[in-house]
């Protein structure tokens, strides 16, 4: 048996939803400076009471729960990278597009190490204990990826 | 075995609609500081951190206990987070409160936030899906419920709106100031939900609260009055099942007999000075009054209806103005517990209660499932000095 379709079937309509639940952040009186530095191309870390200097900053010392006085101090753009683990395949959200590594780099100045990124081109190129530099990009919005680290011998 | 625990300090943000002056830590920390200031201590002097909140999805910020761990100076430390929806702030502190009387721990900072103004509360409610009716679309029909049953005239709630916020403009930290509210402005405000107006529903505000729980020893050493816990309960019960009365649920009865068990209370409506009772909606005053047996069937709305609820009422209810006043979700059980606390330490200000000596706080959440109480008494024997 065979069926006929007596009218041609419509397409059917179709719409388009961007489903998105977008957060916003107050990024209060340590972390909004900081960002602010990235902008204007400087690093910025604060000193806790034991004479460290914490990089990214914080509001309060994360060993003891104490305030710390907001007044921020400028520390690298020069740093030694203290471990790393090469990118082989980046994704979409990862801050370069090509293999590069993301490494622990202690600014001069700092006494914690910043996790970044680090663009040495290859995997050889990278080592514990070498130097990096930042290298900022030319539009900077106050943001974590407003710059990348290169080997301070490229720069 | 079970020893005594004290509230010694108390610590509360100012509650707005945003704040976008502070970060997460920081707003969780205001609160935290201003508790250990109210205590004498230093983030040191505290054994263990108990924190609570809100669906996550309020903020977008995970499993928040780890990442605020070294914000509340829990590097080292215990740390533990408690969620039971509206009432977490109330369960937060009794978890801190059972973790001194059963001796784990000595000094116990406990702290309950929400920063509703990061993400969006209604999505957040509605487990991350759209479409969600919000706590108002759920709960008016039990207030409706409970009109009809109990015969309540409509103006008991803009009574009880008006009240809250006239207490509110005496609480410094309150997020809604509105002392010139009238019965009108209620009555001709838009419709909600019906029969909830605008001015019968809760703000969503940004906000956090703090208390410090210690030993007998940690209270006699103290800068300030204790307030003793007297009694602690909680009780749940499913959301929805054949034959369950969501206008009297029976976890919220038991859970307000076990709390005057505890502390020894047999007529709560005469060995209370003062109570904070879980308002969100101007109609869960009597519908609590009378939820917990401290007014009898059909009674607490002749409370309101009578000024007996006012602050300087025989019942004084939600002299920090409540939820219908600040609502910070998680915070706002552990507020009426601090404010309760506070009544009995003599230290609320301008909204204190004469002479309170003994009082009752409530917490509820989910679909009016989960229920968190405490009394609290300004001395061990608080509540025998009333029989």
């Amino acid at each position: 048996m065979e069926c006929v379709l007596l009218r041609p079937v419509p397409e059917p309509p179709r719409t388009t939803h961007t489903i998105e639940f977008p957060y916003t952040r107050t990024l209060g009186p340590v972390i909004g400076p900081f960002l602010t530095g990235l902008r204007d191309q400087r690093i910025l870390g604060a000193r806790t009471p034991n004479g460290g200097v914490l990089v990214p900053p914080l509001e309060w010392d994360p060993a003891t729960g104490e305030a710390i006085e907001p007044d921020l101090v400028e520390v690298g753009p020069g740093g030694t990278v203290e471990t790393w683990a090469w990118v082989t395949q980046p994704s979409r959200k990862h801050p370069l597009d090509h293999p590069f590594a993301f490494a622990l780099i202690r600014l001069d100045g700092a006494s914690t190490g910043l996790l970044h990124a680090v663009d040495a081109g290859s995997m050889d190129q990278m080592r514990t204990g070498m130097r990096v530099t930042a290298r900022w990009k030319d539009e900077r919005i106050g943001h974590m990826t407003d710059v990348v680290f290169v080997p301070e011998a490229a720069a | 075995m079970s020893r005594p625990a004290a509230v010694v300090g108390i610590g509360q943000t100012k509650h707005k609609k945003k704040r976008d002056d502070v970060s997460l830590p920081g707003l969780v920390r205001e609160a935290a500081q201003r508790a250990l200031d109210d205590a004498d201590l230093t983030w040191t002097d505290i054994d263990a951190v108990v924190l609570g909140k809100a669906p996550d999805p309020f903020e977008g910020v995970m499993m928040p206990e780890l990442s605020l761990a070294d914000a509340l100076g829990a590097t080292g430390k215990p740390i533990m987070r408690v969620h039971t929806a509206g009432s977490v702030g109330g369960s937060t502190a009794l978890v801190a409160t059972h973790l001194v009387q059963t001796g784990v721990h000595d000094k116990v900072l406990t702290v309950a936030y929400e920063k509703q103004a990061e993400g969006n509360a209604q999505w957040g409610l509605a487990g991350g899906r759209s479409g969600g009716m919000g706590a108002g679309g759920i709960f008016a029909p039990w207030m409706r419920s409970y009109m009809t049953r109990s015969g309540a005239p409509e103006h008991i709630g803009w009574m009880v709106a008006v009240k809250d916020r006239r207490n509110a403009a005496k609480n410094p930290y309150a997020h809604l100031q509105m002392p010139d509210l009238t019965i009108e402005d209620v009555k001709e405000s838009p419709m909600l939900w019906e029969p909830i107006h605008w001015h019968e529903s809760c703000p969503s505000s940004d906000g956090a609260c703090a208390l410090v729980l210690t030993t007998e020893d940690g209270a006699k050493k103290a800068p300030h009055p204790p307030a003793w816990v007297l009694g602690t309960a909680m009780r749940s019960e499913l959301g929805t099942f054949p034959g369950r009365d969501p206008v009297r649920p029976q976890a919220g009865v038991e859970c307000a007999h076990e709390v005057y068990d505890m502390a020894g209370i047999t007529d709560p409506r005469k060995q209370c000075d003062v109570a904070e009772l879980y308002v969100p909606f101007s109609w869960y005053e009597p519908m609590w009054l009378e939820g917990h047996d401290i007014a009898g069937p059909g009674d607490g709305w002749r409370m309101v209806e009578s000024g007996e609820t006012q602050i300087d009422g025989e019942f004084p209810v939600n002299p920090s103005g409540g939820v219908l006043s600040s609502n910070p979700i998680g915070a706002s059980g552990m507020l009426r517990f601090a404010e309760a606390a506070l009544q009995v330490r003599g230290r609320a200000g301008e909204h204190q209660v004469p002479d309170a000596k003994v009082g009752l706080a409530q917490a509820y959440g989910g679909a009016a499932q989960y229920f968190a109480m405490w009394v609290v008494g300004a001395t061990l024997d608080a509540v025998d000095q009333k029989r």
